[in-house]
Formats: structure tokens, C-alpha cells, sequence
């Protein structure tokens, strides 16, 4: 086994083992699996670079030097050839994607065959810690290995075959490789996608650009930010994005001709063919967010007296990239929609059955305008695998399939997370996350101590630091309160949605949320008193350390604090309001901002209060 | 070229000028931070308006190494670190890795010494200042949301911009002050050599390179948005360097004749008192703050993403720990050293401050040479590769800074 890093800069010796310079890099032939090596480069004098062929002059090799058959005078120099790739200068360093492991990684090193051969050949490159360490000083990795073991974990090796490798940087696409070469074209678009998102921006254009048609408009369906793939549209010449965007399912292509701006959407659009572009321009009449938005128009339908093997023909004289056949609709003369014939029952039934048999007329549909979500739950409630879109005279107009259905109910739940005051993307895991959410869980202990500080600074002239401390005490509840009061109005606005007609309605929430201000007010107002009784009275043998007007100041910190519990929850319709604005101009709004708009209005009217009735003339230090 | 080049500059665009505005600023204000004030404080005070001359020279010599990093960035769409892996393969890289793990380390350091200080005008002990500090800065490292508080840590660092009010209301002497500007002074003095290599390690940071070439790279800014960065790239240096300049004439003015020596954030914020009397350190520990957090916010990122894209480790902060292990653990780990060293007992938070600068100074060459190299190779860097007199310009800082760099450690070990 030798590695490129040994081979490099070693000195190369013809036939009289006279020195004629150093070797610089290696050419292998791209066709093979584990391809041979073809030809040796190597630095001249006066730094000239040349390049022999490997297997016509080279005698014998090792890690110190390389010996040649012949004298110097005796060598013809070679070209590199178009299958050609240089180690070092296309491989080595570079970033490549490992399309098994499905990484993008960097070359440390490169592992070639054994020396004991004539013929070298490449094994694979290494993207471990070996290769690096080794590139640094072999003995580094001589020594990292013992170490290791001894610690029991062996230190592996990671190679990755050329068959797996796919270099972004050098555009292969025009040399043959070998049948079993895993490139990105043969990835899933989805995985391409997630690997072109890691890389560079530049490059991401580059690696695209080596892609087919198809592979392209796929792995452009699949980016998860939108910002981005309307980003690598823009680096496309305009014939090469509108072919991408005619391949795509009209309902993606319309996802990303929105994001891009109106100009180019409308050069790209006219650039595409009628059907495609007409679909696409339909889609787009429909307001964000509804089920027209996201419906396809690809939709199998037969006339109603269409037999079994009429409906066969049709299906087979589809296009291939149609949008994948789950149901066949049956439409009348003016494209009505009047049944729905599942695939099973197609498969099942005899040939001359006529269509209007099968059909179940009971039809669950949507209406263009429809709200996606609503769209998405009723795919699942009835377990259907598309959701036919009718306008309202009941012509057909698409169909919304449960993949993007799926899409739908996946970005509402984050939407809807974020609402309830958790991180936005579920991935994000790990020790920061939980640090996070912790500190967002008791961001009231911050409040609570502005609170204190605002109090002193308002009251502090006359009252005892003690006495501030004991009103403050009562706040910690006002403003867990007012953390409460806002999952209420954030749980209420999940599970209801004003549209629909069973909810409560807006006067119920507003009573009940009033009432709730009272009754917990009113309760938090009993409760200190209560407690100031408890400590205060002689069976207490606390109650020397709690006497005079502490007492009264707990006393008024529970009044200023129920006051604030009610002020909090009678301004829940208010948030409501603000939630279900912002939701219906599609803006994302985080419960955890709520929350602490409305621990600061609960710190505020606290603060209020409590001067009003600590104030000179109140109650504290006035007997109460 | 140059005709092609005449007329892109002739139709520069508004709307896209502001656009590519925005790195060179943050650059220029991040370098207002705890190290820049704490070295242009001391050079006034210590010598009154004898650096001031080094303003304009170090604003052109940013220029010059902001310009070379922003157009690399254009024309290969890498970042430095990544065209130093493939350029010098890795054991150049380790070396280039290293200084400026190092130098960013003692930088990061420096900043945390900075909150520290200008915290403590306000009573807050380091021990409660630097644990909390160091918490929220690593939060929003790992989650990447920085960015979001990115522009009020901006407009609290504008605060510096009162030095340049200050200076005026100072009435210093204008002619006085604008010949040492353009007359060079040098001090054959050990100190006098050192604050000279702080200087310029304040003013070019490694730092700013890397961070100048990724954001060009995140934007995908192309060789014909060249003209845009490089109206960013002399705009922020400008502006940087009229902050500096500003300092060094207010404690020239103020500190310098009062025999005032700065050893802490008290004695910079006295310049100031001639401006806003009593409220001097309420707004200098504000602006320092708000300098001092946002370079450490950036710092720690921008080394670890250099580090983890020249040896091809996952990157970003969108990773979890378990996807890039590395460069979570880097940055973690540049902020727990940093604010450990910080916390140690009896250590002079100014004396910090200014080491790091000379550290930042002595490894600067390191990345310039490696940085020359790649922008005058005609193969990566094709048309667009170095000038002469952009390299001339380039290996003339370098050589400076080496040797102003051999002669101070020499005065120094002499005991002159």
C-alpha cells in the first residue's frame, strides 16, 4: 500500500540513475474501478513540468524514489488525455462528494495499490483523520494509531472508491466512465439536493449545472429554502431555467416562479410551452396558502361511459413524467366532476366493465380557494391518497396530492410550534437547544428582577429595601400568570380556527378569558391576605421576624399583583386578535415574543399599582 | 480590461451599492472594538499626536488586504482558508490554521477583556460579567441567530463615532495635528515599537480578511459585482480609520498633556469628559460593550468556519453537535478559553487588550504571505490576478511588519 502524500516530491531517476526530477502528479485513466495509473508528471529542470507515460517508462517505485527504464534522452513526453484525471491537481485538497456516504468531503490523502506490482492502480481517497495527520508527518500517524489503540478504538481508515466519488469542481460529464461510477445524476433528487446545500454557493451553480434536465427540476422541487433554489434559477441562462421549470409538476414550478422576481418569473414563463406555461399561470391566479396553490392540473380523467379498457389505453399513452396516477376521474361533457375510480378497482375489474359502475359518486373535493390546511387535514381524515379541486360550478380543475399534503401539515405544525413558544426546527438539537428552551422558560426570573429594580427606582424614597422586596414577592405569580395567560390564547388559537363555525366565538373568549382574570385575581388577592394572617397571628413562631409593615407591604403586592393577573388575562382577546391578523397576512409570530410583551405590560401595571397604593397616603406605613 | 472596467464604474448602480455594503462596516466597527480602542488610547496618551500618522498609512494598507481578500472571493467563489488547502496543500494550511487560531483566540480574548473592563465602570465584577457574557455569546454562535441582534450591537458601537464630536469640542491644535498626519515619526523605543505593531495588528486583523472573503462568498458576488465591493471595501476602511484617528487626537489632546497614563477603561474614558462631562463612562462602557460583544460574537464562527472548510469538516450553525462535532467544539472551545484567562485572578484587563494586538500584528504577515501567493497566481486568479503595485504594496507590509515585529522582540530581550 502507498499513498499519493509519499509518492509526491520524491525524486525520479532514469535508467543510469541519474536524477531528472521530481514527481509532481499522476494521471489515471477515468474508465475503470479501480483505475490504473497512466501517467507519471513530473518537475524538470529549471521547473518545467512533464509527463511520461507510466506504464511505457517506469521501472520500479517506492516511497523515496521512482526509478525509470530508460535514460533521459530516450523519454517521449505524453499529453494529458481527455479521460484523463490528475491526482493531485483534480482530486487531492479538493472537495468531492461521496455519493455512497452521501457527504460532502475533503481529500486528504489518496490510497494507491501495492508497491510489489508493476501496475499501480487507485484504491480510493482518504477523508479521515489519518490522511490528514500523515500529510502533516507520517509518524504523526503512527503515533495517533498507537495511542489509539491503546485506548481500545482503532483508528479506521475512510476511503472512498473512485466509483463513488463525484468531483463537483471538474466537470466529468463528457468522459466515459465506468458502468458502476455512482455520480450525482444517479443520487435521488432529494439527496441532491441536500448535498448541493451544503456546498458553496458557487458551486452549488457548478455541481447544478453538470446535472440533467430531469435531475435538476427534481432536486429543485426537493430544496428546502426557497430563497435558494430561486437563487440557482437566477444563475441559469433563461432557455436552460425555463426548461427546468416546464419539467417540473406545475404546482412546484409555480412554488418557485413566485419566489423569483416579476421580470424574470415573466421571461421564464414565456419561454415555456403553452400547456406548461398556461398551467403553471393558473396555479399562480390562486392566492398563497390554498389549495389552488398547491394543486396539480395533471389529472387522469375519462369520459363517463368509458369502458375499463378505454381507461388502460389512456393510462398507457400517458407522459412519462405525468404526475403519478392514484385515482381516474370521470368528468362529463363540461368537465364535471362525477366519480372517482380507485386503481385497485381498475386492475381488479374485467375489461368491458363500464367506468360508471366502479365509480363511487360520493365525492369528498375542495374548492380552489380553500385553505391548505384544511385541505391537508381532510386528505388524512379520509385517508385519501388526492383530494380532487372543484371551482364552484363543480368543474374539475386539479388535484392535490398527499405528498404535498404532507409538505403542508409538516410546515404548518413548525408554524405552529413556533407559536407555542418551541424551537422552530425540530433538528436542532443538542445541549444549546435545551439551554435555549430553558432560558425561554424562565425568562419571567428576569422580569421579575426589572420589576424589583422599577420599583425600587419608583418607590425607593420612602420605602425600606425590605419593605420593596416583600411587595415585589407576589409579582413572581402576576407574571407566571401572564406567561399562562398567554398559552391560553395560543392553545385556543391552535385548536380553533375562526372560520369554522363551531368554534367559540371571539365574545365567549373574551368572557371567559375576563372571568378567569377575575376569579384568579381575586384568589391570588385571598390568598396573601390569608397567608399575612397566618404569619402574622401568635401561634406563627415566625411572626417576630415578619411584623409591622412588612406585612402590609406583602399586603399590597398581592393587590398590585392581582390587579395585574386581571389585566393580563383581559387583555387576551387583544392578543388573539394580533395572533389571527398576523396569521392571515401570513407572517410568523413566536409565542415566546408574546410572552414577554406580555410579562412586561404585567410588570408595568404591577408597577402602577403598587405605587397607587404604596404611594404616600397608601397603605403601607399608613396602618393598615 | 481597463476600458471594461471604466465603464462599470461609470453606471454603478445605487440600489446595488448598498447591497454590497455591509462586511466592510462591520469590519470598520467591529475594529473600534476592545483592542482598537485600548491601542489608539494608549498611542495618544503616550504620545500625544505622534502616531497620527500612521492612520492614513494602515487605512491604505486595509484597503490594499481587504480589496486583494473581497476580490478573491469574486473570482473563485472559495473562501481563503479553502484556497490555502488547495494551493498549499495540508501542511501549509496547518501552519496558516494555526496562527490564526491563535490570533483570533488572543483577539476573542481581548474582547471578553473589553466587556470585562468597560462592565466594571459600572460596578459589575468580572467573575458575574464574564461567565454571563461568555453564556450569551456562545448561545448565539450555536444557534446562529447573532445575526438578528447584529444591528443594535452596530448602533451601540456607533457610539465611538462621539470620539470624532469629542475631538472637535477639544479645540486641539488642527495644524499641529494634520502635520503629524502626513510627517512620519518613528521612536526608536521599545514601547514606541510595539504600540506600532498593535497598530497594525488592530487595523488588519487577520480576522477581517477571512471574514471580508466570506461574506463576498456567501453572496456569490461575482468579478462584475467588483466595483461594488469595492466600494464597500474603502468606505468601511475610511470609516474605520477616521474613528482611530479621531481617538488618538481626543487622548492626544486631553490624556497626553494631563501626563495621563491609560492603564484601564477609567483613564479612556476621561478623554471623553470634555464632550459629555460626567456621562463619559456611561457611554464609553456602552460603545465598548456594544463593540467588544459583537467581535466576539463574529470571532469564534469565523475561525472555527475557516478552520472546519480548509480541512473539509462539517461547518454552520444550522449543524447539530452530532453533524459538525469539530466546529461546535471550536468555538466552544475558543470562548471557554477566552473567558477563562479572562476570569484568572490579578490579571490587568488592559495589558490583555494590548498583548493581543501584538500577537495580532506579529501573525498577520503569515496570512498576507499566504494570501499574496494565491492572489498573484494567474492560474487560480486568472485576469483578475495581483498587480505589481498591488504586491509590491502587499510584501511592503509584510516586510514592515516582520521587521518592526524582529526589532521589538530584539529591544525587548536586550532590556532596552
Amino acid at each position: 500500500m502507498i499513498y499519493l502524500s509519499q509518492l509526491l516530491g520524491n525524486p525520479v531517476l532514469d535508467a543510469d540513475g541519474e536524477k531528472v526530477g521530481t514527481v509532481s502528479d499522476l494521471g489515471i485513466a477515468t474508465g475503470e474501478v479501480f483505475p490504473r495509473i497512466t501517467s507519471l508528471a513530473f518537475m524538470g529542470p529549471g521547473r518545467t513540468p512533464i509527463m511520461i507515460s507510466w506504464r511505457k517508462y517506469v521501472d520500479t517505485y517506492n516511497e523515496s524514489e521512482v526509478h525509470l527504464k530508460v535514460v533521459a534522452t530516450d523519454l517521449r513526453f505524453s499529453y494529458l488525455q481527455p479521460d484523463e484525471v490528475l491526482l493531485a491537481r483534480d482530486i487531492l485538497n479538493k472537495q468531492i462528494v461521496d455519493t455512497h456516504g452521501m457527504r460532502v468531503v475533503r481529500v486528504n490523502d489518496l490510497k494507491l495499490s501495492d508497491t510489489s506490482s508493476t501496475q499501480l492502480r487507485l484504491l480510493g481517497a482518504e477523508v479521515g483523520a489519518r490522511g490528514l495527520l500523515r500529510s502533516l508527518h507520517p509518524a504523526l500517524e503512527r503515533v495517533a494509531l498507537r495511542v489509539c489503540r491503546t485506548f481500545g478504538h482503532p483508528l479506521p481508515e475512510k476511503i472512498i472508491a473512485w466509483s463513488y466519488m463525484d468531483l463537483v469542481e471538474r466537470d466529468l460529464s463528457n468522459v466515459k466512465l465506468s458502468v458502476s461510477h455512482k455520480t450525482l445524476d444517479d443520487m435521488h433528487p432529494a439527496d441532491i439536493a441536500d448535498i448541493i446545500e451544503r456546498l458553496d454557493p458557487r458551486l452549488r451553480g457548478q455541481v447544478f449545472a453538470q446535472l440533467d434536465d430531469e435531475q435538476r427540476a427534481g432536486a429543485m422541487a426537493e430544496f428546502d429554502d426557497d430563497a435558494m433554489a430561486a437563487e440557482l434559477m437566477d444563475t441559469m441562462n433563461e432557455t436552460d431555467a425555463s426548461r427546468i421549470l416546464s419539467e417540473m409538476d406545475p404546482d412546484d414550478a409555480a412554488e418557485l416562479v413566485s419566489e423569483l422576481d416579476y421580470d424574470k418569473a415573466e421571461k421564464l414563463l414565456r419561454l415555456m410551452g403553452v400547456q406548461e406555461q398556461r398551467a403553471i399561470r393558473q396555479l399562480l391566479g390562486y392566492r398563497e396558502n390554498t389549495a389552488g396553490r398547491i394543486m396539480t392540473s395533471e389529472v387522469a380523467t375519462v369520459a363517463e361511459d368509458a369502458t375499463v379498457a378505454d381507461t388502460v389505453e389512456m393510462l398507457r399513452g400517458l407522459d412519462e413524467d405525468f404526475e403519478s396516477v392514484r385515482y381516474v376521474y370521470l368528468v362529463d361533457e363540461e368537465r364535471k366532476l362525477t366519480g372517482v375510480v380507485t386503481l385497485n378497482a381498475l386492475i381488479v375489474a374485467t375489461p368491458e366493465t363500464r367506468l360508471a359502475e366502479l365509480a363511487t359518486a360520493d365525492l369528498v373535493t375542495a374548492g380552489p380557494e380553500d385553505d391548505q390546511e384544511d385541505v391537508a387535514e381532510d386528505i388524512a381524515k379520509y385517508n385519501l391518497l388526492a383530494m380532487p379541486v372543484v371551482n364552484d360550478e363543480g368543474r374539475l380543475l386539479g388535484i392535490v396530492t398527499v405528498d404535498d399534503a404532507l409538505d403542508v401539515l409538516e410546515e404548518e405544525h413548525a408554524e405552529d410550534l413556533r407559536v407555542a413558544g418551541g424551537s422552530a426546527d425540530g433538528e436542532d438539537s443538542g445541549h444549546a437547544s435545551t439551554l435555549i428552551w430553558l432560558v425561554r422558560r424562565n425568562v419571567w426570573v428576569v422580569l421579575w428582577a426589572l420589576g424589583v429594580v422599577a420599583l425600587a427606582l419608583a418607590v425607593g424614597g420612602h420605602l425600606t429595601l425590605a419593605e420593596t422586596l416583600t411587595i415585589a414577592i407576589p409579582l413572581a405569580v402576576a407574571l407566571v400568570l401572564a406567561d399562562d395567560s398567554i398559552s391560553y390564547v395560543t392553545n385556543f388559537f391552535l385548536e380553533n380556527d375562526p372560520d369554522d363555525e363551531d368554534s367559540p366565538s371571539m365574545l365567549g373568549f373574551t368572557f371567559k378569558g375576563v372571568g378567569m382574570g377575575v376569579a384568579l385575581a381575586v384568589l391570588l388577592a385571598l390568598i396573601v391576605v390569608a397567608l399575612m394572617n397566618v404569619i402574622m397571628s401568635p401561634a406563627v413562631p415566625t411572626a417576630g421576624l415578619f411584623e409591622g409593615s412588612l406585612g402590609d407591604s406583602l399586603v399590597t403586592g398581592g393587590f398590585a399583583a392581582a390587579a395585574s393577573i386581571f389585566v393580563s388575562f383581559a387583555l387576551t382577546p387583544i392578543y388573539l386578535v394580533v395572533l389571527r391578523a398576523r396569521d392571515e397576512a401570513n407572517k410568523e409570530t413566536s409565542g415566546f415574543t408574546l410572552s414577554v410583551v406580555a410579562m412586561v405590560v404585567a410588570v408595568a401595571v404591577f408597577t402602577g399599582a403598587a405605587i397607587a397604593l404604596a404611594g404616600p397616603g397608601g397603605m403601607v406605613g399608613s396602618g393598615f | 480590461m481597463p476600458q471594461d472596467e471604466k465603464n462599470a464604474r461609470t453606471r454603478l448602480e445605487p440600489r446595488r451599492i448598498l447591497a454590497a455594503m455591509g462586511p466592510g462596516m462591520v469590519a470598520a466597527l467591529a475594529g473600534a472594538d476592545a483592542g482598537g480602542v485600548a491601542t489608539y488610547s494608549n498611542a495618544g496618551a503616550l504620545f500625544g499626536f505622534m502616531q497620527l500618522w500612521t492612520v492614513p498609512v494602515m487605512c491604505f494598507l486595509l484597503i490594499v488586504a481587504q480589496e486583494t481578500a473581497a476580490r478573491m472571493g469574486c473570482v473563485t467563489g472559495k473562501g481563503l482558508a479553502s484556497l490555502i488547502r488547495e494551493q498549499f496543500g495540508v501542511r501549509l494550511s496547518a501552519l496558516a490554521m494555526a496562527a490564526l487560531l491563535v490570533s483570533n483566540t488572543t483577539v476573542t480574548l481581548s474582547e471578553f477583556a473589553g466587556i470585562a473592563s468597560a462592565l466594571a465602570l459600572f460596578d459589575v465584577p468580572v467573575y458575574v460579567s464574564v461567565p454571563v457574557a461568555a453564556l450569551a455569546i456562545w448561545l448565539l454562535t450555536m444557534s446562529g441567530s447573532y445575526r438578528r441582534i447584529e444591528k443594535v450591537l452596530l448602533a451601540v458601537a456607533c457610539v465611538f463615532v462621539t470620539y470624532i464630536v469629542a475631538g472637535v469640542m477639544v479645540g486641539p491644535d488642527w495644524g499641529d495635528a494634520l502635520l503629524h498626519t502626513m510627517v512620519p515619526h518613528v521612536e526608536a523605543t521599545p514601547r514606541y515599537l510595539s504600540l506600532l505593531v498593535a497598530s497594525v495588528g488592530t487595523a488588519i486583523a487577520p480576522w477581517m480578511l477571512f471574514l471580508a472573503q466570506s461574506n463576498v462568498v456567501e453572496k456569490n458576488a461575482h468579478a462584475e459585482d467588483l466595483p461594488y465591493q469595492r466600494v464597500d471595501t474603502v468606505t468601511g476602511a475610511v470609516a474605520a480609520s477616521v474613528i482611530s484617528w479621531f481617538i488618538i487626537l481626543t487622548t492626544g489632546a486631553v490624556l497626553h498633556p494631563a501626563g495621563v497614563v491609560v492603564n484601564g477603561a477609567e483613564e479612556a474614558a476621561t478623554a471623553l469628559a470634555p464632550l459629555v462631562g460626567d456621562y463619559a463612562e456611561l457611554l464609553f462602557g456602552a460603545g465598548l460593550t456594544g463593540a467588544s460583544f459583537l467581535a466576539a460574537c463574529v470571532l469564534p464562527g469565523i475561525t472555527s468556519s475557516a478552520i472546519c472548510e480548509a480541512f473539509g469538516w462539517e461547518r454552520g450553525a444550522d449543524r447539530s453537535w452530532a453533524e459538525a462535532p469539530v466546529y461546535r467544539g471550536i468555538i466552544t472551545a475558543v470562548i471557554a478559553v477566552s473567558a477563562l484567562v479572562v476570569m484568572l485572578p490579578d490579571v490587568n484587563l488592559f495589558g490583555i487588550m494590548m498583548v493581543a494586538q501584538v500577537i495580532n500584528g506579529v501573525l498577520l504577515p503569515v496570512i498576507l504571505v499566504f494570501m499574496v501567493l494565491i492572489a498573484s497566481d494567474k492560474h487560480v486568479m486568472g485576469r483578475f490576478a495581483n498587480g505589481r503595485g498591488w504586491n509590491a504594496l502587499t510584501w511592503f507590509t509584510i516586510a514592515a511588519v516582520t521587521i518592526l515585529t524582529v526589532i521589538m522582540f530584539l529591544m525587548q530581550g536586550m532590556g532596552v
